[in-house]
């Protein structure tokens, strides 16, 4: 269970500063899904790259699974945030020179998991995806579908209590980006907590609990069954 | 995660082939370099130390004061050797031996000129030289023995197929006169060894009584030192030696001692002391060493940071899904450090292949051994500090990264820091190319004056045979050049006791009337022959050459005009002076000639007629037909000469053998200027790729609102060019002052001009453009669309 109490996000330049968070109080609760929205600049994937424990808020508290983390240093939230969330990006964010297998590999390498177990759990999360048939692929040899379902195996094949998802069908068509919301969807329902910003209304009709952001500040909040 | 790292690095050394082939080969030139003068040094340290005990084995020289300073004598006079031998206790052995001379040795067919020397007994109590047969020290005892080396045993008794025991025993004749039995074989002896000789003789079988005097200054002498005993006190022992033995015009000498060791690279004494030598060109070659290597690791540090730029995203990637800092870091290191393995592998394959001819070029035998853990131990301990120097830029920069601006693709600021140290790079490569470029062209200028340069003789066409056998007897000496000079194809010769563009004896004997006594001089003389300044083409500004036929000339004497300054004499033709063949006139005046290499000046010389004291026949062919006339010598050669084989020279192969040491600096020079350059270029391409990447948005910005591809390719390209500007400013006095310091070795010289380094400034800079240009148009021609769409 994750919340947050009044957090803010000032950018400052040397000229200009910037609030792009404004007092942001919001509770998601184990298996939750929830959607974000939001026009542009309005702070969505600002905070969930505080949620995500990627930036650190200007003020304001976030309890992260019974840990505050507001003023955590890079490394202790890097050290929190491995294995126990997992990232699933617009742009799908591969590494090029990894093949599909290695990149799914990745997350497990980091956790010093031993090779066997490591082998059992990428296969799994390769089947999962479908895309085991392309696991000896490098990522440009893939499709835009095949490769955000590449990036969700990497997100779960740690069992992360978490997934953070920043408009994870915005670079697919249609057919695709059902695909991809309906996988997400099965991971909610098998208990993983999900938070995802997006444009589309469509895609934020999977989630149970729609958020509104406005200039940084949460206007409104819309509950689905 | 090793695996994993090993992976990435190759697959994206693999993916940006460019890139890293020039990365790696760049960093392989470096080595590669360094390494080949490393040996080379290396090399030049270790002259001597092959031999045993070599810390207590010394040179021994003499100082004299002269004018109120102190010159060296680096020969000494024979009877030193034994009073050091029966009075200085702190000597454990002392020999002697003449300056290395050349013997015909024959052995039934088989007949060549072999190098060696005349030898005192305890010549083996002082070397302790490696044995392969035989007891050399016995055997120099005796007579008619004679001791030889490997090559010697292995070039006349080929039969023998290395079993050096069957050599003993067998006889060689020496100078078609006597015949010695072989007493001992020993190993030959290393290049790097101040010691070269293929034979040794006792040393009494040549002694003639001119060389048991004080006044000869011919020999070479060594001590060996008692244990324990330091090398001022075996010098303080030696002090009284003259004053007690060398009688009158002598007794002023002090022998002086230096460790063998330091004979190869400190043999220049000035004023009585070792003021260095060779090991100013040691030290200049290991300091270039050190540069290239610099720059290289600098280039392939460079490159490394801007093509970790196109890492950024995976940097990103990992630490979002956990990767630490720690980790990242080690990555980027283990990544550095194989691309600089695999540039060590490569340096060491570019040295193997060109040691080969760079032994020649340098007549060095270096070579690469790796069986030797030194070289492993350097080349690990060059991998690890160049990987690191390399790595820890990207992975301390590109780990600090924050993964969320990395992949919402926000293009990477390289702070200015960074860019300064950059720059600053770029500043000291090109200063170092235009630095070497200006060596460049001043060393060849003055290689080029000095093969150029009219001395005032002819050193073209003329051939010289050196006098032994039949010939080196006076009488048959003249018909033979009487001989000579009836060939068509020959136009004059004469004889001499040196050749006059090395005259190196020299004395304090010349006396004239009007003389002040407290005035000390040195002036070089020269035993000549008949027409010696019509075969040499020197002036005669008055009076005439020595003349056979005039009884009178062999105590008349001719002199050259610096010895008329000398003297004061207004009008010297016919003026009273003394020397070596007593009192007699000058019978003519030459114009000044380079009697020595142009590092020195003219001195005065005095030329004295005789006979008898020569060693070479001077020859001047007539232009065209040196070919024919030296089939004509070879002929009448066989006729007069029958026992020996002929042999000639050319004097301007002489000449040109005076600038050995400068002719191997203008190579070094050359290669390691040209390396220096590639290097330099390797570097700025990479900076100037990294910049055209850095600047894509401004770029494609700047073509939206209508710059064109030449105003994009000037602008990226105005920033190198006022870095190698800069360079040339920095480098020019620096180049101003070093190549002074060299030409002023040379007492006649071209002096440095300003075209030189305006030729190197315009040179740096158009490499520099071409080098920049390639990514400049590369962006420039870039679509804009493409560059803009990415932000």
């Amino acid at each position: 269970m994750i919340q947050t109490i009044n957090l803010q996000k000032l950018f400052s330049t040397e000229e200009v500063e910037t609030t792009a968070l404004n007092g942001i109080n919001m509770d998601v609760k184990d298996g939750e899904f929830v959607a974000i929205m939001g026009p542009s600049g309005c702070g969505k994937s600002t905070l969930l790259n505080i949620l995500g424990l990627l930036d650190n808020p200007s003020d304001g508290d976030y309890n992260f699974y019974g840990t505050e983390v507001a003023r955590m240093t890079e490394r202790q939230r890097a050290q929190l945030r491995k294995g126990s969330i997992g990232f699933v990006f617009q742009s799908f964010n591969l590494i090029d020179e990894l093949t599909v297998y290695e990149n799914v590999e990745l997350p497990l390498l980091y956790l010093k998991t031993p090779p066997e177990e490591r082998k059992k759990r990428v296969e799994e999360a390769l089947e999962r995806m479908s895309i085991m048939h392309r696991r000896n692929h490098f990522p440009q040899q893939l499709s835009g579908g095949q490769q955000q379902r590449t990036a969700i195996a990497r997100a779960v094949v740690a069992k992360p209590k978490l997934i953070l998802a920043d408009e994870p069908t915005g670079n697919l068509d249609s057919k695709n980006g059902e695909e991809v919301m309906k996988l997400l969807g099965e991971l909610n329902d098998e208990g993983t907590t999900i938070i995802m910003v997006t444009h589309s209304p469509y895609d934020a009709g999977f989630a149970h609990r729609i958020v509104n952001l406005f200039d940084g500040k949460v206007v409104t909040e819309n509950f689905h069954v | 995660m090793f695996r994993n790292y090993l992976k990435i690095a190759f697959r994206s050394l693999m993916k940006n082939k460019l890139y890293s082939s020039i990365n790696v080969f760049g960093l392989a030139l470096g080595m590669a370099c360094s390494l080949l003068i490393g040996l080379w040094v290396k090399d030049e340290l270790s002259y001597d130390r092959f031999l045993k005990d070599a810390e207590s084995i010394h040179y021994v020289r003499v100082n004299f004061p002269y004018n109120g300073e102190t010159v060296t004598n680096n020969i000494t006079p024979g009877p030193l050797q034994e009073a050091i031998a029966k009075d200085v206790p702190e000597v454990a052995a002392v020999t002697k031996f003449n300056w290395g001379d050349e013997r015909l040795i024959k052995v039934g067919e088989t007949a060549a000129k072999e190098k060696g020397h005349f030898a005192t007994d305890d010549f083996f109590g002082v070397f302790d030289l490696p044995v392969l047969a035989g007891k050399p020290k016995a055997a120099l005892a005796q007579p008619n023995q004679i001791i030889v080396t490997r090559k010697l045993a292995e070039k006349y008794f080929p039969a023998t197929a290395g079993q050096y025991q069957l050599v003993l025993g067998k006889t060689l004749q020496l100078n078609n006169d006597k015949f010695y039995v072989v007493g001992a074989v020993l190993e030959n002896l290393p290049t790097n060894s101040t010691l070269q000789f293929d034979w040794l003789v006792n040393w009494k079988e040549q002694e003639q009584d001119w060389m048991k005097t004080w006044g000869n200054t011919s020999f070479s002498t060594y001590v060996r030192l008692k244990p324990k005993t330091t090398l001022a006190q075996a010098e303080m022992a030696m002090k009284d030696i003259y004053p007690r033995l060398a009688g009158k015009n002598f007794e002023t000498g002090v022998p002086v001692l230096q460790p063998i060791t330091d004979l190869h690279l400190y043999a220049d004494y000035k004023n009585g002391q070792s003021v260095g030598g060779r090991i100013e060109y040691v030290r200049i070659f290991a300091i270039v060493a050190l540069f290239i290597l610099l720059i290289a690791c600098i280039n392939f540090m460079n490159l490394a940071t801007a093509q970790s730029a196109m890492r950024a995203k995976e940097v990103g990637v990992r630490k979002v899904v956990g990767a630490l800092r720690s980790s990242l870091i080690g990555q980027f290191l283990s990544e550095s450090i194989l691309t600089s393995l695999l540039a060590v592998v490569l340096a060491l394959g570019l040295v193997w292949c060109v040691l080969p001819t760079f032994n020649e070029v340098f007549g060095k035998q270096l070579t690469l051994n790796l069986a030797e853990p030194m070289l492993w131990l350097i080349m690990l301990v060059l991998v690890l500090i160049t990987g690191f120097l390399s790595g820890s830029y990207p992975a301390l920069f590109l780990s600090s990264l924050q993964p969320i601006k990395i992949l919402k693709g926000v293009r990477l600021q390289f702070g200015s820091g960074p860019a300064l140290f950059r720059r600053t790079l770029v500043v000291f490569q090109f200063s170092l190319s235009i630095f070497l470029i200006v060596g460049m062209l001043a060393v060849g200028r003055q290689m080029n004056y000095l093969r150029t340069k009219n001395l005032g003789l002819d050193r073209e066409n003329v051939v010289y045979i050196p006098l032994e056998g039949e010939i080196a007897n006076p009488k048959k000496l003249e018909t033979f050049r009487q001989e000579v000079m009836r060939q068509p194809t020959i136009v004059s010769a004469t004889t001499t006791m040196a050749l006059p563009v090395n005259v190196q004896g020299s004395s304090g004997d010349l006396s004239w009337p009007g003389k002040d006594p407290n005035l000390q001089t040195n002036v070089s003389c020269m035993f000549v022959g008949g027409d010696f300044t019509k075969t040499m083409n020197i002036k005669l500004v008055d009076g005439r050459d020595f003349n056979l036929d005039s009884p009178a000339d062999s105590s008349n004497y001719i002199i050259n005009e610096t010895a008329a300054k000398l003297m004061q004499m207004k009008d010297p033709v016919g003026k009273e002076v003394n020397f070596w063949m007593g009192t007699g006139r000058i019978i003519g005046v030459m114009k000044d000639f380079h009697l020595n290499s142009l590092h020195q000046a003219i001195t005065p010389l005095i030329l004295c007629f005789d006979g008898r004291n020569t060693s070479y026949l001077l020859v001047k062919t007539r232009a065209g037909q040196t070919q024919q006339a030296v089939a004509d010598l070879n002929q009448l050669s066989k006729q007069f000469n029958p026992n020996y084989p002929f042999t000639y020279h050319f004097i301007d192969e002489e000449y040109e053998s005076l600038y050995r040491s400068e002719q191997q600096v203008h190579t070094l020079v050359n290669y390691f200027g040209m390396l220096a350059i590639l290097i330099s270029c390797l570097g700025l391409f990479g900076l100037a790729a990294f910049t055209a990447e850095q600047r894509t948005k401004e770029i494609g910005v700047r073509k939206v609102l209508g710059a064109s591809v030449s105003n994009i390719v000037g602008l990226l390209s105005i920033d190198f060019l006022k870095l190698v500007l800069i360079a040339l400013v920095l480098a020019t006095p620096l180049a101003w002052w070093a190549m002074s310091k060299w030409l002023g070795t040379f007492a006649y010289r071209e002096d440095l001009s300003w075209w030189i380094f305006g030729v190197a400034g315009t040179l740096a800079i158009l490499i520099a453009f071409l080098t920049v240009s390639y990514q400049s148009i590369k962006a420039a021609l870039m679509n804009p669309v493409t560059s803009l769409r990415s932000e």
